[in-house]
Formats: C-alpha cells, structure tokens, sequence
C-alpha cells in the first residue's frame, strides 16, 4: 500500500486512515498502532518542519514484514538529513532544564524495532520496522 | 478528533488523538488556566512529542508558581510513552484503575 501526502499537518489524519486500512487489511495486531502511528507522524513532523526546500508531496509506504510492518517515508528534493543519527535527548534532565522539542526522534529510535536511513539523487528515504513480540502472536 | 475541556468536577478533559495537528488547540486551551491544573487523560487515545511539547511547557509555567499538571487515568500505551520520556519523573501521574 502506498499514497502521497503534501506537506502539511493536516495530512496526519489521512495517514492514520492509511495505517487503519492496512492494519485492518492484513489483520495485524492492534498492540502495534500506536507506535506505527507515532513514528509515522514524528518522521513526517520531521520532513515538513526541516525539509522547507521541497514543495514534492511525501511517499510513504507500507509492506508486512514477519509478524509486523515495514514503513518507509520517502522526501524528494531535499538535503540529507539522517534522523537516526539525532541528538540524546537526556530525559533524566530535572524540570528546570527540559525544553519542548527534540523528543520525536528520541521516542521513534527507542520504541520501533529497526530503522534504516538511505539518501540518493535528492531523496530522503527513511523505513522502519515494527514487529509484534513473538510470544503475543 | 480531539477535544480538550473543562469538566464538571473541574479537571479537563483531554479527548482523542493529541497530535501535531491539534497541539496549538491544546496549547491555546492550557494557556488560559492558571492553578493546579489536573488533566484527565482517560479518552486520550494518543499523543506524540507534539503533544509532549504542550504538556511541558504548561507544567513548566505553572510551577513557577508551585502549582503544576497532574496526569490522572493515564492508560497502559500512554504511560509508556510519558516513561520513554522521563514525563514520570516531571509528573505526578496517577494510572488508569484497570
């Protein structure tokens, strides 16, 4: 499965809609939404804050891998940006030294299970990969 | 969808997907309240960094006059993106019951 958004938040609702209809597809666990949904938002959050440059709509991609999901999003036109190269957010830090922001990229790097970086001829491309545990199958 | 609004018991009611689509609605909402301030997070579907970055800077503001944000009826998948986080140890977070 495969659609393009254009570069606007409100676009985050129909990639929900597309994650809903290929979970719902391939009958994938329910367990896995919410963090197929959150890294899916946080990269493309990421693509259309950063990646001004570009006015090409954003591919993403979505094909069953085991027990699980494989998601690519992939930005034409833009610089390199390696999001799996992001800064440690120290979230161990007090109150007084925590700043909104930064934590997208930390959250996705911790909760999917792989992710894969790869930029070639302008284009940005980004898959990750979130699997069920198999003792939950 | 997402709502966000003043309840009856007055806590406010946080509904829905909190997402970088509806953080200003959020942030414009939690601007206005001054005081504890305690969230009802039961009908919180989801929530990204986005929604992160309001529930911060909010807790941020109000401490500064020794008040702050608790976090009531928090569900499993929400917990544990405030855990990944380090939002527990910011937070006062009372779980969902079950």
């Amino acid at each position: 499965m495969e659609q393009k958004f254009s570069r606007n938040f409100d676009e985050l609702k129909n990639i929900v809609a597309m994650t809903e209809a290929f979970f719902r597809q391939r009958g994938l666990p329910a367990g896995l939404r919410n963090v197929v949904d959150l890294a899916s938002e946080e990269l493309f959050v990421n693509m259309v804050t950063y990646n001004t440059e570009s006015d090409e709509d954003i591919l993403i991609q979505m094909v069953p891998c085991g027990h699980g999901i494989k998601v690519s999003l992939t930005d034409y036109d833009v610089e390199r940006f390696d999001p799996t190269s992001a800064g440690i957010v120290d979230v161990d830090a007090p109150l007084s030294e925590r700043t909104p922001g930064g934590l997208g990229l930390y959250l996705v790097l911790k909760m999917v299970d792989s992710i894969h970086y790869e930029y070639r001829n302008r284009q940005s491309k980004i898959t990750f990969i979130c699997e069920q545990d198999i003792e939950h199958v | 969808m997402f709502e966000i609004e003043l309840t009856d018991t007055g806590h406010i009611a946080v509904v829905g997907r909190l997402d970088a689509a509806q953080a200003v609605k959020a942030q414009e909402f939690l601007d206005q309240i001054d005081g504890q301030c305690v969230l009802d997070l039961s009908r919180l579907d989801y929530i990204s960094s986005a929604g992160l970055g309001v529930l911060l800077k909010t807790h941020k503001r109000l401490m500064d006059s020794h008040q702050g944000i608790k976090l009531i009826n928090v569900n499993h998948h929400i917990h544990d993106i405030f855990r990944y986080s380090g939002f527990d140890k910011l937070f006062e977070i009372v779980p969902a019951s079950s």
